[in-house]
């Protein structure tokens, strides 16, 4: 375990650090672990609150059908399509429209390309999120990188070449100002 | 003894001499007087101080007198003989304070002026004045800084004139109504919400700075576990 973790350590350092990128000041705060987690966690939160709302809609208006029970399989698959797709659909459209997911919001953070510190694409998110999958199912080992990580980096961020860095209040007041001016 | 009858007569003739001297000047007297006053009562009389108060001869007079030390003179007297100390008890023992102010309003002049004043906008500009300025803050100051602010306060609060006006207040269906108003109104919506929202992210807030403590903390003792050196790109959390 420690081998892998050492792997996607040496694998995620910077090649080479010049002079002229210590001496940027402006060096963005990147998340850990903890932060993170408690993101994912509102935001699954929010998804699973969704899904039993609407299952339980449905659910309801089913009951009232006179559908043969041959159907149940059909109707759960369905329902798990579009879970799904719902999930797959939340952290898709919020990672690449604005980098921030309800819970990311809440704890001022959102996810950027390593690069040019931008919204993943679509693609990118889509990437991000089946190598998110991936990390976690060695016993969630895939996100240990992050805890040593000279970026905070997990499994998925390397694969999808993101990282997790803080909103600042200055990023915040200038998305609200945005926001009102869209309206306006 | 022979000369008696003598110094009688002489006697008698001088008691008669003074009865008639006091007769005769009782009755110029009463003649003077009564001719005096059938001067003053007379058109001419009249017609005379009217010509003497218009001459120059007067107004000369006049100025002279004022620009003479007759005026300092007449001010130490009024003050020696204390003129308006008596003159103010006798206005106040009398009727004629009480009586002025009603003559005073009940007089169409009293309406005239207010008209007047109130169409010249004076009274906008002492109110704009009293506003601005500080005398009124000072004024207000001053009064809610006294004793006897506070006693009056205490005294109107453990006063059952405030109870019973609570009571009724409180059984008033009107006031209800404009409790729901307020109630419902967009202001009070609004600060609710953000009051909401203001704790939302005060506790927000405090599980940011916990969870970015425990990534430190966690992060620390995992390099030092691994041997690595602390991390360089990680910042401290941002005081909010």
């Amino acid at each position: 375990m420690s081998h892998a973790v050492r792997r996607a350590v040496q694998a995620a350092r910077p090649e080479h650090t010049t002079p002229a990128a210590q001496a940027q000041p402006a060096e963005p705060a990147y998340q850990g672990l903890v932060t993170r987690s408690i993101a994912f966690a509102v935001d699954a939160a929010i998804i699973n609150l969704v899904a039993m709302v609407v299952a339980i809609a449905v659910g309801l208006a089913v009951s009232v059908l006179p559908l043969p029970n041959s159907l149940d399989p059909v109707l759960v698959s369905l329902g798990g399509l579009a879970y799904l797709l719902w999930s797959t659909g939340y952290f898709v459209v919020f990672w690449s429209s604005t980098g921030e997911t309800p819970g990311d919001r809440l704890m001022h953070i959102r996810v950027c390309t390593a690069d040019a510190q931008q919204p993943p694409t679509p693609l990118r998110a889509l990437v991000r999120l089946g190598a998110l999958v991936l990390a976690a199912i060695p016993l969630f080992a895939g996100f240990l990188p992050i805890l040593v990580d000279e970026r905070r980096r997990g499994l998925h961020d390397m694969i999808a070449g993101t990282v997790v860095v803080g909103v600042t209040v200055a990023t915040l007041s200038s998305n609200r100002g945005d926001a009102e001016a869209g309206r306006g | 003894m022979a000369l008696r009858p003598v110094v009688g007569a002489a006697s008698l003739g001088r008691r008669l001499e003074r009865h008639a001297r006091k007769a005769a000047a009782a009755g110029a007297t009463e003649a003077a007087l009564a001719g005096l006053d059938a001067l003053l009562v007379s058109r001419l009389a009249a017609e005379a101080v009217d010509r003497v108060v218009a001459s120059a001869l007067a107004r000369s007079a006049v100025s002279n007198a004022l620009e003479g030390p007759i005026v300092e003179a007449v001010a130490r007297d009024v003050v020696r003989y204390a003129v308006f100390d008596r003159v103010t008890a006798e206005l106040v023992a009398g009727d004629a304070l009480e009586e002025a102010p009603r003559t005073v309003m009940a007089s169409e002049a009293v309406a005239d002026l207010t008209d007047a004043i109130l169409a010249s906008g004076v009274v906008e500009q002492a109110v704009a004045r009293v506003l601005e300025g500080p005398e009124l803050e000072r004024v207000v100051t001053s009064a809610l800084d006294s004793p006897v602010m506070e006693r009056l306060v205490t005294r109107v609060i453990e006063s059952q004139l405030l109870d019973q006006a609570v009571e009724r207040l409180l059984e008033s269906d009107e006031l209800w109504v404009l409790v729901d108003e307020i109630a419902q109104s967009p202001a009070v919506m609004d600060a609710i919400a953000q009051q909401s929202v203001g704790f939302a992210d005060q506790v927000a807030g405090g599980v940011r700075a916990r969870s970015q403590n425990a990534d430190t903390w966690i992060e620390t003792r995992v390099r030092r576990a691994l041997r690595r050196r602390p991390a360089s790109g990680v910042h401290p959390p941002e005081p909010r």
